[in-house]
């Protein structure tokens, strides 16, 4: 997720060096007393709603089995854990007692209600760029709709000095342009729209970039894709290894449903973006979200079923009755066939894998934990599952069908020291 | 959403709501089966429920094997497990053909393991066979006592009615079966009464050799058919073994069950303490699920002194079967005439000897092994169960729970798949001797699939020799075949066992194949059991047993043999089938001899195109020929099969299969179709992609990801025929097997010239054959 | 509380989350046509549909299926006359039986998606579906019969 990311972002930045206790100095703003509290049409509420699902940001300030956005959950890092804070209107431990101009200086500055600066776990990189009306929504959605809860945040475990806040001040001058969206009036309304939302509240960029030694977004290789809690964020631009190059259309689909046809599904942290977040936005937000990564991209919008490696990839899925031959395709003929099958073209719930990204990727990583941890109701597709072979098959046998599907299938470079990442990957989640 | 029923944890609770609540509100929907009482412990594959139909008014019982009510329903016992065959409806119909019942009246019991049933066993392809005179027998008595009431009612001579379709008729007049059994039947037979009973005419048959409606199929597509994993038994506890590393001679020396005290639903686990010996250092972890005590089982930490066997490895097993036939002195000697072959080898012209050998096999039946054991509130033991020896498997059971006869009984549920691996119901043993510790509380253990592989009766790994010996003229003038295995009658049952004429005993069922039909002068055949073999895993019967694995070396042997001499295969052999003194055949049951396993051999090289059909590159038909199981029951068999051999890789591509099958009487044609596909499909299998070998005492390969049976992908066409014959029928279940592995390995011989000489034939030995 | 409906009904079952689905069918619910067979999704004997699409229940956590709309072999049809059924018995395709619910349910899924399938993507689709009893060929025949059934009833309904 890119929860850790952030978190290592956060933890670079208190590397920075510099005196900067004067330039940091930000004064608390007035707690707010309840009563005080303006009060929100419903229609501002609703957009506000939306708004804070496009931008899950439940995901990141729920603990496991906890309460929503009540905080605590933990970041992991190197340097010790960050807990996400509570933001339930609880005038204690959460975000009661702030003003709408407190919220607001958060979102936009990266700094609390108390003048403290906050690491850049939360991404207010990309919040900066959000309207005030639309911040000023979330503030009345968290406000009105989400329960308070009573629940202190813990305390983050990075030790002294590193854990002084004041730090993240260098990194945001080194890192962060601070300032509303501001139009291309060379594109249309509706890429403008994408835009706005891609790089604001969705904050995309925030997986799918890589990040410097630092931890910030690079700006120079934008969505060119990243590593994220062993997953891989795949690169949202012309160098996605996709064999059918992403469209606008493709976009839209896939933030609608799930899942992309001649690409794969939204599993891992993905899962979450689509199915707890994005997909909230109304249809005409998740086009215009497509037209602006589909520009990116810059493919043209052509039928997939004619793509020549599409033809392949069918083709070489055909059964061979000589699959006892390699231990990859002998498996694969008989635990995964049944649904990774395609007769005359791909079709919906039955994933391609010589074309599927997770086979593409220069690491193997999200097909390893596709088939360890399978897919579950809320990831892909929603409704429909995979199963999990974490205790049906060894690493060496995941390893090979991983190997069978690259180099046989999909006919690209081979994958390195497989075995090895299949076990790596199988003990770091060894919970699930 | 609307009704959301709530299924609680705890299985004690659910077991209410999930039976009274749920299911019964959903109709036919699931099935939570358990046999009623030990008065109805039978099972009736035809219902959703598997309850048998109930008598309506008064029945009549004209034997032990069925009964006819008021309202004409036949109802027959049948004390075979179903296991794929139909063979309930084999059965029934061999019987409602002879009563002259209407095949729609008729319904089927699979019986409980009362003593009156006599030896439960269904095994040997003998169901049929052993079937065919008791229950013709069993019709001809209800027909004569229904013409005779009839007949008293009508005022006629009994001979002047006719009896059909569940209608007695005579004199223009007609009364149902119903209305006879109404009228009040008594009629009974003696043993000897029956054995003197008129019987059809077999032109008169009008159910035998046609297809019917099979009882067991329908619920078998709607997953109601209740198979022993389902049994379930109010407050259950589930039991899941922690398994030793040997067969035998395990003891445990501690038990470590802290961890699994943090599993919800974890009870307790057991040191089992087997009077039976059955099993050897097992413990049981038993809890309130299936998935917490395997959860609870992995938790569990148990140590063990291993047995012996944890140092014998398949090689260790074969060698031990090659020194065993190296020594003359060792195994008995079948009875085939002239036995003494050591003269006629010393003035032989010339001689051929050749040694085959073939892997350990493991049954995978798909449904492991699984048992539920309780004591009923009288004191008798119940063990529900899919087993195929119900007579074998009660004293290992009264022994383990310290009861006499009658001090069990065991419950046959349909099987998922014998194959022979229910034969042996060593299974049922750890499931009571949970049950007693728990103060025969109801326990349900089943065995996952590694812990089946690792628990199963293997067909044995095996060894054969054979030597033949040629005159100047290139005559057979004697033959001699020695064969190496471990017996599963020997480990199971030694009173099967029978003498040889060295007065050695042997177990008939690891010798059938190797006393062939061909007249070939001196004949000896020797076979030896494997002590390594039988002290390190139990060895079983598996489908078609040592046909299977003998026929693999008389077989390859007769055309190795063939083109020593420079002759056709096919030729070569109908020379030596001559139907001549021991191979002239008798009656009832292999009337004809060696000219109807000549029959059906040349009737396969004609419907194969063998030797005639111009085939590609590479391609080639092979042929063998077999009596099936047993000299004693012959099935007359001719197989062929068309592989390719691809020489690069070594690969062994199967094209097609061929049988020709004289087994006499054919009683049901489509189950006798699909019976004998299956077959030969496992012939397939194990000549091509099963096999494992024994490490470390135990089957190393123990689940689809290394054990890798015949699937959809691998499966030829298979033509089947069968000769037309009003002979006695004989078994069906397990011959087809028998010819196949000797006619790939034939034909890859004949595609590319080179002679694969062990089960499975792997692409690696085709290619090292290739390359040498 | 893990929810999701089977059958058309729903079931709510309070059990640990990696309890395959296979055990919560038999055993909770109490529908016990599905199989278990091998354990590690490999013989297909506990096949159920999920969301319509043809799943190894034995490998599947039930926490994964949350939500989601579940048939087993018993919810295929009321009467048990799915046109795989009725195929499946007018060819006799069953033997011991223990596979066949999970080979239905495959072939239904099978059908779904390639309604007039060739021997391939009867070999693709179906070979993950082990039967001991080596029944396959006629399976095959019962797939093609099924499938001429079924589009024979989309064409006259």
């Amino acid at each position: 997720m890119l929860k850790s990311a952030l978190a290592v972002a956060a933890i670079a930045a208190v590397l920075v060096f510099g005196a900067f206790a004067i330039y940091a100095y930000r004064s608390p703003i007035a707690p707010l007393s309840a009563a005080a509290h303006p009060k929100f049409s419903p229609e501002v509420i609703e957009k506000g709603r939306i708004l804070a699902s496009a931008g899950y940001c439940a995901t990141c300030h729920t603990e496991q089995g906890g309460k929503p956005y009540a905080g605590n959950y933990p970041l992991n890092t190197g340097f010790g854990t960050i807990y996400a804070s509570n933001i339930t209107p609880d005038p204690e431990t959460g975000i009661g007692d702030w003003s709408p101009e407190a919220f607001r200086r958060a979102m936009h500055d990266g700094v609390s209600r108390d003048g403290s600066h906050l690491f850049p776990a939360f991404p207010f990189d990309h919040f900066t760029l959000m309207s005030d009306e639309d911040v000023d929504a979330i503030y009345a959605y968290l406000m009105s709709e989400v329960k308070p809860v009573k629940l202190a945040t813990k305390s983050n475990t990075i030790p002294f000095p590193l854990n002084m806040r004041i730090w993240q001040a260098g990194w945001q001058l080194l890192f962060v342009d601070f300032g509303r969206f501001k139009p291309n009036p060379q594109k249309s309304e509706q890429w403008n729209r994408g835009a706005y939302l891609v790089e604001g509240i969705t904050h995309c960029g925030a997986c799918h970039t890589p990040r410097n030694i630092l931890g910030a977004e690079k700006k120079s290789r934008e969505f060119a894709g990243a590593s994220i809690d062993e997953w891989i964020a795949p690169a949202l631009t012309a160098a996605n290894p996709s064999a059918v190059p992403w469209t606008a259309s493709e976009f839209t689909r896939y933030l609608q449903t799930g899942a992309g046809v001649y690409h794969g599904i939204a599993a891992g942290p993905m899962a979450p973006v689509v199915h707890a977040g994005i997909g909230e936005l109304p249809e005409s937000d998740l086009v215009a979200i497509g037209t602006y990564l589909g520009d990116i991209v810059g493919a043209p919008d052509t039928n997939p079923a004619d793509n020549p490696l599409v033809i392949a990839s069918l083709k070489a899925g055909k059964p061979d009755p000589a699959y006892r031959k390699d231990l990859g395709e002998r498996l694969y003929a008989t635990a995964c066939a049944a649904c990774h099958y395609n007769s005359k073209e791909v079709m919906e719930g039955r994933p391609d894998l010589a074309i599927n990204s997770a086979t593409r990727l220069d690491k193997p990583d999200n097909l390893i934990h596709v088939i360890l941890d399978g897919v579950s109701s809320d990831e892909g597709s929603k409704g429909i599952v995979m199963p999990a072979f974490r205790h049906a098959l060894s690493n060496e046998q995941i390893a090979a069908i991983a190997a069978y599907l690259r180099d046989k299938r999909a006919e690209l470079k081979p994958w390195s020291d497989l075995t090895e990442r299949v076990a790596s990957i199988r003990g770091e989640h060894a919970g699930k | 959403m609307a009704e959301v029923l709530r299924l609680p944890k705890d299985p004690r609770s659910s077991a209410d709501l999930t039976r009274r609540g749920f299911l019964v509100s959903m109709c036919a929907t699931g099935a939570v089966f358990g046999f009623p009482s030990i008065a109805n412990a039978a099972m009736n594959p035809e219902a959703p429920d598997g309850l048998p139909i109930e008598a309506v008014g008064a029945k009549y019982e004209p034997t032990i094997w069925y009964w006819i009510d008021t309202e004409g329903h036949v109802n027959v016992n049948i004390i075979r497990a179903e296991m794929g065959q139909h063979v309930g409806t084999a059965i029934a119909r061999i019987l409602a053909d002879e009563l002259g019942a209407n095949w729609d009246d008729v319904h089927i019991d699979h019986v409980d393991s009362a003593a009156k049933w006599g030896t439960m066993v269904t095994g040997g392809s003998w169901s049929v066979w052993q079937s065919w005179p008791v229950y013709r027998q069993a019709g001809a008595a209800g027909r004569i006592a229904l013409s005779e009431k009839a007949a008293q009612q009508w005022g006629i001579d009994p001979a002047q009615v006719t009896v059909k379709d569940g209608m007695v008729s005579g004199a223009g007049q007609k009364l149902s079966f119903g209305e006879l059994v109404a009228m009040g039947l008594t009629r009974v037979f003696t043993e000897e009464e029956l054995k003197q009973l008129p019987l059809k005419p077999h032109s008169d048959l009008t159910l035998v050799g046609r297809d019917v409606k099979a009882l067991d199929i329908a619920t078998k597509t709607t997953g109601h058919a209740i198979f022993g994993i389902d049994a379930k038994v109010d407050g259950m506890v589930y039991a899941a073994p922690i398994m030793p590393p040997t067969r035998y001679g395990s003891s445990i020396t501690s038990i470590e069950d802290s961890a699994a005290k943090n599993i919800k639903g974890y009870r307790q686990t057991l040191k089992l303490d087997d009077p039976s010996e059955t099993v050897q250092g097992w413990a049981m972890v038993v809890a309130d699920t299936f998935w917490a005590a395997q959860k609870a089982a992995r938790l569990v930490k148990v140590e063990w002194n291993a047995g012996d066997a944890a140092k014998v490895d398949e090689a260790a097993i074969q060698e031990r079967g090659r020194s065993l036939i190296a020594d003359e002195a060792k195994g008995a000697i079948l009875d085939t005439g002239d036995t003494d072959v050591a003269p006629v080898f010393a003035k032989a012209a010339s001689t051929l000897e050749a040694e085959y050998t073939t892997a350990t096999v493991l049954h995978f039946q798909l449904e492991p092994v699984n048992a539920t054991a309780y004591q009923a509130p009288d004191g008798v033991w119940m063990i529900d169960t899919g087993n195929q020896w119900q007579s074998l498997a009660l004293p290992w059971l009264q022994k383990a729970l310290g009861v006499g006869e009658g001090g069990v009984v065991m419950r046959t549920y349909l099987l998922g798949g014998g194959f022979g691996r229910r034969l042996n119901g060593d299974y049922a043993v750890p499931a009571a001797l949970t049950s007693k510790a728990l103060g025969g509380a109801p326990v349900k253990m089943i065995l996952t699939r590694p812990q089946d592989a690792e628990f199963d009766s293997p067909r044995s790994p095996s060894v054969q020799n054979i030597r033949m010996a040629f005159d100047a003229d290139n005559n057979v003038i004697a033959m001699d075949s020695a064969a190496t295995a471990g017996w599963p009658t020997k480990a199971m049952i030694p009173a099967a066992m029978e003498k040889g004429v060295n007065g050695e005993m042997y177990d008939p069922f690891a010798a059938d194949g190797i006393d062939h039909w061909y007249s070939v002068g001196a004949q000896r055949a020797r076979v030896i059991s494997n002590d390594l073999a039988e002290s390190t895993f139990r060895p079983g019967w598996l489908r078609s047993v040592s046909p299977g694995w003998i026929n693999w070396a008389i077989e390859s042997f007769m055309s190795e043999a063939a083109a020593k001499l420079g002759q056709d295969p096919v030729a070569f052999r109908l020379a030596h089938l001559k139907a001549e003194g021991r191979n002239a055949g008798s009656a009832p049951n292999s009337v004809g001899g060696a000219s109807r396993q000549a029959n059906v051999l040349k009737r396969v090289a004609d419907l194969s195109g063998y030797g005639k059909t111009k085939l590609p590159a590479d391609t080639a038909i092979g042929i063998a020929t077999t009596y099936g199981q047993s000299r004693s029951m012959p099935t007359w068999v001719g197989g062929a099969a068309q592989v390719h051999v691809d020489r690069k890789t070594g690969r062994v591509a199967v094209d097609k299969l061929w049988l020709v099958i004289d087994c006499g009487t054919v009683v049901d044609p489509n189950s006798a179709h699909a019976q004998c596909e299956g077959a030969a499909l496992w012939g397939l299998s194990m000549a091509l992609y099963e096999g494992t070998e024994i490490e470390h005492g135990l089957p190393s390969a123990r689940n689809l990801d290394v054990y890798t049976p015949l699937r959809m992908i691998d499966t030829p066409e298979v033509v089947i025929e069968f000769v037309d014959s009003t002979e006695v029928p004989t078994g069906l279940g397990e011959p087809g097997t028998t010819v196949i592995a000797p006619a790939i390995g034939n034909a890859i011989f004949e595609a590319v010239g080179v002679r694969l000489r062990h089960l499975p034939i792997t692409p690696a030995a085709v290619r090292a054959a290739l390359e040498a | 509380m893990i929810e999701f409906v089977v059958n058309g009904r729903g079931v709510s079952v309070d059990a640990d989350a990696d309890t395959p689905l296979l055990w919560i069918i038999r055993d909770d619910v109490g529908l016990t046509g599905t199989k278990f067979g091998c354990g590690i999704g490999m013989c297909g004997a506990c096949t159920v549909l999920v969301g319509g699409r043809a799943t190894r229940s034995c490998i599947t956590p039930v926490s994964d299926v949350a939500g989601t709309e579940i048939t087993t072999i018993e919810g295929l049809d009321p009467n048990g006359d799915h046109p795989v059924q009725v195929a499946w018995r007018n060819i006799s395709v069953p033997q011991c039986g223990y596979c066949q619910s999970g080979q239905i349910m495959q072939a239904v899924a099978l059908l779904k998606d390639i309604p007039i399938p060739t021997d391939d993507d009867i070999d693709a689709v179906m070979t993950g579906n082990l039967c001991r009893c080596m029944t396959y060929n006629r399976i095959r025949k019962a797939v093609h019969e099924a499938s001429q059934a079924m589009i024979g009833e989309k064409n006259s309904g």
